[in-house]
């Protein structure tokens, strides 16, 4: 018994084109004391994103209309608006404007959706959409919220995800094997991908004000991870989901579930990381008039709410609705990022639509790499592309699960 | 004109001019203090009148009565169905305690006896809180136990007094501490011996205080362990929540709102806090379930306490009980009358039997370490005679039979020993569900057989079952209540007839739960949705635990009495459960899988013994109201059948004996929320798709035609 309804989306919307001209990243450091981003202020890590799209394609900032930047807490060093002060450190004009968003997890990717929307209004003609997270220095939670007072849990319901991904695992049946067989994979992509220099157009070296380097690659990755090693890992949430009663929270829109199977842990899950990406976006007239080549143009886009104690699944739903926007079926997408939070995430997403692995996170995922909260939907979507051209594919979708029960998906076209 | 003396109905106020210390004596009529709107009335002109005072120098509140104050009135709470009214009185009553913390002089809480509830708030809003250490005073917040939240700041104030953590324990759980718990845990400041020290105490604090402000009304006050809105206090918050469920299942709104008022109320400063605790205060105090909890667990419970209604015994009290059987009921029986100062002698037929009783006697003894000294254990002790021979039985005032079932060994042992009987002495049987008058149809003196169906586990479970047959006499059943009385059990009375009230209300339950099984439903749903209905313990859980063989036995001794009715897919299903040896949880398998003793899941196979194959699945709902219905209308038979004597004896019965929903009140309480008409449809309904076990009761019939209701319980609009 699934918790999803699935909504009729059959109507498919003309969009007016919104073309992606360029994708950048940052790599991505370990997401604690000691990691290699600990000591760049966020701003500094956005400003790497900003003004590496900016520089590389020779843009004229006083051109860009906005600057939509994802990022989930923002509190303290993120508070306040970081996109307006990213743009600014960066050296964009002033009149490039800034608005941060939260869509919590799918963030960066909803920036450039909204981007998108933007562009396809005819009102704006450039975006500059991205994210950013630096989880070390404003921890995850940090911003309150809702979520944590108890009277949302007795009126909306409510647990850490962590519990809500092992309950997604147990809905679905999926047991700790098959979730550290997932992970292990997950390492060897991402390894793979680094040796073979898959990401080298994208990830942006963070330096200092000398340019010295700070970090050039993903620090985050454990190359060589076996399954063997992963089956000593403990479960993270099955103390707080058994004795702290997390567990029981469920139980009311799960009464058939007889008893959650802990089954994410350190190694299966996605990492804690600091990170920022940027994705240039604008029209077909303003690319063409300005000397801007096309990557990929949007093809469609959609966000869908789901049901928020099992909280993940929103992918589902979501790709269903950017498919049926874009009058596509599964079988028309060639390659698929769907984001590594927990496993059993893109797990119950090829469980789904019947989608082999080989299609899907060809690059791992941020099992391997880390998940960067608001940073992440730019880094995947960057990624993707690279992935596309790569393998010469035609059409990629990327999409991921969201905090509160929602997913977000975008359907891109190579050019 | 200042006056020395101040005189009011709730109150009596008088200044000592030397010292400037007014001290106001809570003195309402009747036994207890209470908190009302005459309370209120009263304490408002007192202060006042203290205030008159030029040379007011502090104030002490103390009580004529042997309590402090022991809560709300709970006939006023009870009556209320006016959020409005409600609302402003909670209002008013807050700004009074308000006014009394924010006094320019000191305010202590000379604490003479128990503060509970509002009493404890009251308390709460002094600026100092000293108690005479008693054995038996006690502090707390015990109001979810009656479906509503503390009403008075104490929401408030004890989370900022002592922390969140200790605040959200004794809030949610109800719980009441004894002296020194609660001086440990800073609900009170200081412990004295007597009345004198209590003065001189308070008169002290009044005197190095003179500027005495609650630590909330400091300039940048902070609170006992983590501060609001840190991490520590949210992950604690959300830890309260998970566990409360987990204990729950979400049944009881009174703790829940607790939580969600001490969180909401700490994010800002206490006048705000003490509005969002009057808020939901409210809402709750005016629900259904309080208004029900409050008729069956506090009106309900007293008069059964108090055996109103009942023959009194007034001659000597029992002095020497004799148990036969020395089995856990036994055994356990034999701790509770001893523990009461009987003199108990408990026979068995085997050495090994005995033996284990003692083992169990000196366990429970072990476990009263800390409230009993040695000597006091020791004197316990020297009460119990064990025998294997019946000379030691010769005088007792009171013999419990508790063999097992079989008709014949119970009239054996009967015939046999009853001649040792003292005079007047009576015999009970503590048979669970064989008609007593059977029971005692070998009795040369049928006037003094009754009979006394305890639960086990017996030193736990709170409700006595007391059955009479027509030919009890008052007197014999006198002397069980007095017995009952001391031995702190809840006594219930009810006439006889095969499985009496409890055991065929509770069969009902059990039984059903293995019906819906064998019709193919999810096993796990149905637990849950006995669960999410509020009963204590789930129906294939607790079968497990009373054993399905005793089921079988059950089942086949029922024949006897009630025919082919017995019969049922549940039963067919038990039987085959335990012809495959899942006998239940003494045997390590049974509904559920056990290991060492916990359960480990639901038995995965249990959906092949169902007859059907469960196409049609209930969904949780429909499955609660099968659990609850299967119950209901098992009371509502028993109380036509003139098994029960009242509908309220059916629901303190059903909720303090098998667990029946308690935030319905019982089943009765339960059926009067209703409308009967649907009630009845649905049982048509029912009796022709189940069988006979739903046929609607012409009692529910009648009220249903004539819109009756079983009590006549105040209802917001």
């Amino acid at each position: 018994m699934s918790m999803l309804i699935f909504l009729e989306f059959s109507e498919e919307i003309n969009m007016p084109a919104a073309m992606i001209y360029d994708a950048v990243r940052t790599p991505r450091g370990k997401g604690k004391k000691g990691g290699a981003l600990h000591g760049v202020r966020p701003v500094d890590l956005l400003a790497t994103s900003l003004r590496a799209v900016a520089d590389r394609n020779e843009l004229d900032t006083s051109r860009v209309d906005d600057v939509v930047i994802g990022c989930v807490t923002q509190a303290g060093e993120q508070g306040a608006c970081i996109a307006r002060f990213g743009a600014l450190t960066a050296g964009y004009d002033q009149r490039a404007s800034g608005v941060t968003i939260n869509r919590f997890c799918a963030s960066g990717l909803e920036a450039i959706n909204q981007g998108a929307a933007m562009v396809a209004s005819g009102f704006y003609n450039l975006v500059v959409s991205g994210g950013v997270e630096s989880m070390s220095r404003v921890p995850m939670g940090s911003d309150g919220g809702a979520i944590w007072d108890p009277q949302t849990q007795w009126e909306v319901g409510s647990v850490p995800q962590g519990v809500s991904a092992d309950l997604l695992a147990t809905v679905h049946g999926f047991d700790r094997a098959e979730a550290d067989a997932f992970a292990v994979e997950s390492q060897r992509r991402a390894a793979s991908a680094s040796e073979h220099g898959r990401f080298d157009r994208s990830v942006i070296p963070v330096v200092d004000r000398s340019g010295l380097p700070i970090l050039s690659e993903d620090e985050y990755p454990r190359p060589g991870t076996t399954t063997d090693a992963l089956a000593k890992l403990a479960p993270s949430f099955e103390m707080m989901g058994r004795q702290f009663g997390m567990d029981a929270l469920t139980k009311g829109r799960y009464p058939h579930i007889d008893r959650i199977s802990h089954i994410h842990h350190a190694g299966n899950s996605s990492g804690i990381v600091d990170g920022s990406a940027a994705v240039l976006l604008g029209s077909e007239e303003f690319g063409a008039a300005h000397g801007l080549k096309p990557r990929a143009r949007i093809r469609s886009f959609a966000c869908c709410g789901s049901e928020p104690v099992i909280m993940l699944d929103g992918p589902l739903p979501a790709t269903q609705k950017a498919l049926a926007h874009a009058g596509m079926s599964i079988k028309d997408i060639d390659l698929f990022e769907v984001n590594e939070a927990f496993a059993a995430v893109p797990m119950t997403f090829m469980k789904h639509f019947d989608v082999s692995p080989d299609r899907v996170n060809v690059h791992g995922g941020a099992i391997a790499m880390g998940h960067p909260l608001g940073a992440t939907g730019a880094m995947l979507l960057g990624t993707l592309l690279d992935a596309m051209e790569d393998n010469d594919a035609s059409t990629g979708l990327v999409t991921l699960c969201i905090g509160g029960g929602m997913g977000v998906t975008t359907i891109i076209e190579r050019t | 004109m200042t006056t020395q003396e101040f005189q009011h109905t709730a109150l009596r106020g008088s200044m000592d001019p030397s010292s400037g210390v007014t001290t106001l004596t809570l003195a309402m009529p009747g036994r207890a203090n209470v908190i009302n709107a005459e309370f209120g009335d009263g304490l408002r002109e007192a202060l006042a009148w203290a205030r008159t005072h030029d040379d007011l120098k502090g104030i002490i509140l103390t009580s004529s009565h042997r309590d402090f104050c022991a809560g709300a009135d709970i006939d006023r709470l009870f009556a209320m169905t006016d959020p409005a009214e409600l609302y402003q009185g909670v209002k008013e009553l807050g700004a009074l305690f308000r006014d009394i913390e924010t006094s320019s002089v000191p305010v202590v809480a000379a604490l003479n006896g128990t503060a509970l509830g509002g009493g404890l708030e009251l308390a709460l809003a002094c600026h100092h809180r000293v108690a005479i250490d008693t054995p038996r005073t006690k502090f707390g917040l015990p109001e979810v136990q009656l479906g509503v939240i503390p009403g008075a700041g104490g929401t408030q104030r004890l989370p900022r007094l002592i922390g969140i953590q200790a605040a959200t324990e004794l809030i949610l759980q109800g719980k009441e501490l004894r002296c020194a718990p609660a001086l440990k845990a800073g609900v009170i400041d200081a412990l004295v011996e007597g009345e004198d020290e209590l003065r001189a105490h308070a008169l002290a604090f009044i005197a190095n205080n003179p500027r005495a402000k609650q630590p909330w009304d400091q300039k940048s006050p902070r609170i006992p362990g983590p501060q609001p809105g840190s991490g520590d206090a949210r992950n604690m918050l959300m830890a309260a929540a998970g566990m409360l469920r987990k204990k729950t299942a979400g049944v009881f709104r009174a703790p829940e709102l607790a939580l969600s008022a001490i969180s909401e109320g700490l994010a800002v400063d206490l006048d705000t806090g003490l509005d969002i605790e009057a808020r939901y205060f409210v809402e709750l105090a005016v629900s259904d379930s309080c208004k029900d909890m409050i008729r069956t667990l506090w009106y309900g419970r007293s008069a059964a306490l108090k055996c109103e209604g009942l023959p009194i015994h007034e001659g000597p009290p029992f002095k020497k009980v004799a148990i036969i059987g020395a089995g856990m009921m036994g055994a356990g029986l034999a701790f509770v009358c001893a523990d009461a100062g009987y003199e108990v002698v408990l026979k068995d037929v085997h050495e090994e039997a005995l033996e284990k009783a003692r083992a169990h006697f000196e366990s429970q003894l072990k476990r009263r370490r800390k409230h009993l000294s040695r000597p006091e254990r020791d004197a316990i002790f020297a009460r119990l005679t064990l025998t294997l021979e019946p000379g030691p039985l010769r005088d007792s005032d009171l013999v419990i039979e508790a063999v097992f079932e079989n008709l014949g060994l119970k009239h054996a042992i009967n015939e046999e020993l009853e001649p040792l009987l003292a005079e007047d002495g009576v015999w009970a049987s503590n048979t669970s569900a064989l008609p007593i008058f059977d029971v005692g149809a070998k009795s040369q003196a049928p006037q003094s057989f009754i009979g006394l169906h305890f639960f086990s586990p017996v030193e736990q479970m709170p409700l006595l079952e007391i059955i009479t047959t027509a030919n009890t006499s008052d007197a014999a059943l006198a002397r069980c209540l007095a017995f009952c009385q001391r031995i702190k059990k809840l006594p219930v009375v009810v006439n006889d007839g095969y499985g009496f009230y409890t055991t065929r209300v509770f069969s009902a339950y059990i039984m059903e739960g293995a019906n819906l099984v064998a019709e193919g439903h999810d096993p796990v749903l149905i637990e849950w949705a006995a669960r999410a209905a509020g009963m204590v313990v789930p129906p294939l859980q607790v079968f497990d635990e009373v054993t399905l063989t005793l089921g079988v036995k059950a089942n086949e001794q029922g024949r006897n009495y009630l025919g082919d009715a017995v019969d049922s897919p549940g039963m067919d299903l038990v039987r085959a459960l335990v012809a495959e040896g899942r006998t239940g949880k003494a045997d390590g398998a049974g509904f559920y899988n056990y290991e060492g003793g916990k359960r480990r899941g639901l038995w995965d196979k249990l959906a092949t013994h169902a007859s059907s194959s469960g196409a049609d699945t209930l969904d949780v709902p429909a499955l609660q109201r099968r659990l609850l219905l299967a119950q209901a209308v098992q009371a509502v038979r028993c109380l036509e059948g003139g098994i029960l004597r009242s509908a309220r004896d059916g629901d303190v019965a059903a909720v303090f004996g098998i667990g029946f929903a308690p935030q319905t009140g019982g089943p009765f309480g339960w059926l009067d929320r209703q409308d009967l008409t649907e009630v009845i449809a649905e049982l048509d309904a029912l009796s022709s798709a189940c069988d006979e076990r739903f046929a609607a009761p012409e009692l529910l019939r009648e009220m249903a035609a004539e819109g009756r209701r079983f009590f006549d319980t105040p209802r917001a609009g």
